[in-house]
């Protein structure tokens, strides 16, 4: 099973963009909100946003559509996560200086997974988003190792070879 | 800026580049947590515009993370029809990076 370390949902997300959106202009890992006027005074413009940026939540990507700013979340693991913050970033679209630019557009949501299920889309539709299935032959995998890791066999499996590394004094 | 034909950003800082061919190397490194040697695969692009202005330099990124960003547009250089800015965010094990990616007209 492929490990969270291997960056999945970053080569997730940039090929869905490349494929889908690849005539307009995208951004992976935008910063979203504001940043203090004083500091933007007391630094400027540039150096304030690049000092304020490790405290600003990041949204996955931004598409700038004609007449739309598409916010994109990608997950593979923790997909509840990704579908809750997009309200929350939508939120602080109209506050974000990177953005400035592009507005007045209309904010669309979209969450895109290697995998959905009944609830996941009522909660999507519930808060008005859109969810995207993106599953390569590669991330197929990814998922499949995914359902097998909560399956019995598969704690068996794990439990064996816990218990063999133990035995043999292997970290 | 570009330091010894390699384009360094500075954390923060926007970059445009554009890039005209790559290679994938196996580079020999110290382990900053072991101290031994460990081999990494380094993605290093040739950059042939920096900013706007025209320059023969690389750009070389061992990070997954940052290299992953790029995966889609290896295999057939598709690269080469965008520009992107790169905005690195961050230090050590939480630096992150930002990538605008603009279709060339």
């Amino acid at each position: 099973m492929a490990r969270k370390s291997k960056q999945v949902e970053v080569r997730m997300i940039s090929e869905y963009l490349k494929e889908r959106y690849s005539g307009f202009n995208f951004t992976l890992n935008v910063p979203l909100g504001s940043v203090s006027e004083r500091l933007m005074a007391e630094e400027g413009y540039q150096r304030a946003l690049g000092l304020a940026r490790p405290f600003r939540p990041m949204v996955d990507a931004v598409v700038v559509l004609p007449h739309y700013l598409l916010l994109i979340e990608a997950k593979v693991w923790n997909v509840v996560n990704g579908l809750a913050k997009l309200p929350l970033y939508k939120s602080l679209v109209p506050a974000t200086p990177e953005l400035r630019e592009y507005m007045p557009r209309e904010v669309l949501m979209q969450l895109v997974v290697g995998w959905s299920n009944p609830n996941l889309e009522r909660m999507a539709r519930s808060i008005g988003a859109e969810i995207h299935i993106y599953s390569p032959p590669w991330l197929e995998e990814v998922v499949e190792g995914m359902h097998k890791y909560w399956t019995r066999e598969y704690r068996d499996q794990r439990e064996k070879k816990l218990a063999m590394r133990e035995f043999f004094g292997v970290e | 800026m570009v330091l010894e034909n390699y384009v360094i950003l500075e954390t923060g800082v926007p970059g445009r580049l554009h890039f005209f061919d790559h290679v994938i190397q196996a580079r020999t490194i110290t382990d900053p947590i072991t101290g031994g040697p460990a081999t990494r695969h380094v993605l290093i692009f040739e950059v042939d515009q920096f900013n706007g202005k025209e320059v023969a330099a690389k750009y070389s990124i061992m990070a997954e993370k940052h290299a992953g960003q790029f995966k889609p547009y290896l295999d057939d250089k598709s690269y080469r029809d965008y520009d992107f800015v790169i905005t690195p965010v961050g230090e050590g094990f939480r630096r992150s990076w930002s990538l605008q990616v603009l279709p060339r007209k």
